[in-house]
């Protein structure tokens, strides 16, 4: 029983260490660990394609070794994209950890983690949380203190209709 | 005329196959500018007032901007007519939740649809009113 108890037990331990992204129970939902080179998305589907993937300002994509383009569009942060994590990548190849989410209406990619090489320790994709610490000082909830997000909700209101207001509590 | 046809083929040919594998029309489409992720996922209330906080959120958040109509479809946001950037961009995340019609350019490619809009035809605003029925989500507040 302890022999079984103990194999078992390997047997888990391993299962849950090859695939360490998480699940998070989204219809279409799979596991994904891939290869993949960091694209700006526009340039490869237009042909329209400033220096540095666009340099923050454009949306990024993976394209696989098999030659598919997967949209990258959430990373680990709350509310953020991937974009700041791959930028430094463009070009380059780097292995990805997440979710790959086939909906019938759409395909894209939760990256949760990265590296450039398998000899390398995954990096968590918290590159957008960083990056506005940088610009905008220390924040548990980033987007209630984002300037822009901030400005646009206080001009137009919660329900994005001015004067609309939800009920004072 | 057999030199234009063979001119006229070889560009359609051109057309056809770059860039690779994607397939392009010209498309009118009329929708909802959602976070792609939220609206998709349906881990949240995606969709019109009681979302419309967590679009602007995730717009500045860099999560991809689309316009999903009535039958479900959506439409990646890849340009605003001369407006070419599609992160974070403020254009975007001012008009989040916004019913707009738009002409563009449909590029399909490896299951999701990439919209470059040339023009917005109309912007009705906000017309979606979900408050009522789901507050606000995803905190309340």
């Amino acid at each position: 029983m302890r022999k079984l108890l103990a194999t078992a037990f390997a047997i888990c331990s391993m299962s849950s260490t090859s695939h360490a992204a998480e699940a998070w129970g989204i219809e279409h939902e799979k596991l994904v660990e891939f290869s993949a080179r960091v694209v700006d998305i526009a340039c490869t589907l237009k042909n329209d394609c400033p220096p540095d993937c666009g340099g923050g300002k454009r949306l990024l994509g993976l394209m696989t070794e098999d030659g598919k383009l997967r949209t990258a569009v959430k990373a680990s942060v709350d509310f953020a994209g991937a974009v700041n994590d791959l930028l430094p990548y463009c070009g380059k190849t780097i292995q990805v950890d997440g979710l790959l989410i086939e909906n019938p209406a759409i395909t894209m990619v939760m990256v949760q983690r990265m590296r450039e090489r398998a000899d390398q320790d995954w990096v968590k994709t918290e590159a957008f949380a960083r990056n506005w610490e940088a610009r905008n000082g220390k924040s548990d909830e980033w987007f209630r203190n984002d300037p822009l997000a901030k400005k646009v909700i206080a001009e137009d209101g919660v329900y994005g209709i001015k004067g609309l207001e939800p009920p004072k509590q | 005329m057999f030199k234009h046809l063979l001119a006229a083929a070889v560009l359609c040919g051109a057309v056809a196959t770059s860039p690779a594998s994607a397939q392009t029309s010209r498309i009118q489409v009329k929708g909802e500018l959602v976070d792609t992720w939220c609206s998709v996922t349906g881990i949240m209330f995606a969709a019109g007032t009681a979302h419309h906080m967590c679009a602007v959120w995730c717009a500045v958040g860099g999560i991809p901007v689309s316009i999903k109509d009535e039958a479900g479809n959506y439409y990646m946001v890849l340009r605003i007519a001369e407006d070419d950037e599609n992160a974070s961009n403020p254009r975007f995340v001012k008009i989040m939740s916004h019913e707009v019609s738009v002409d563009g350019e449909l590029v399909e490619r490896d299951g999701t649809k990439y919209l470059f809009v040339t023009r917005v035809i109309d912007d009705q605003g906000v017309v979606n009113l979900t408050h009522e029925d789901n507050g606000i989500q995803p905190f309340g507040n």
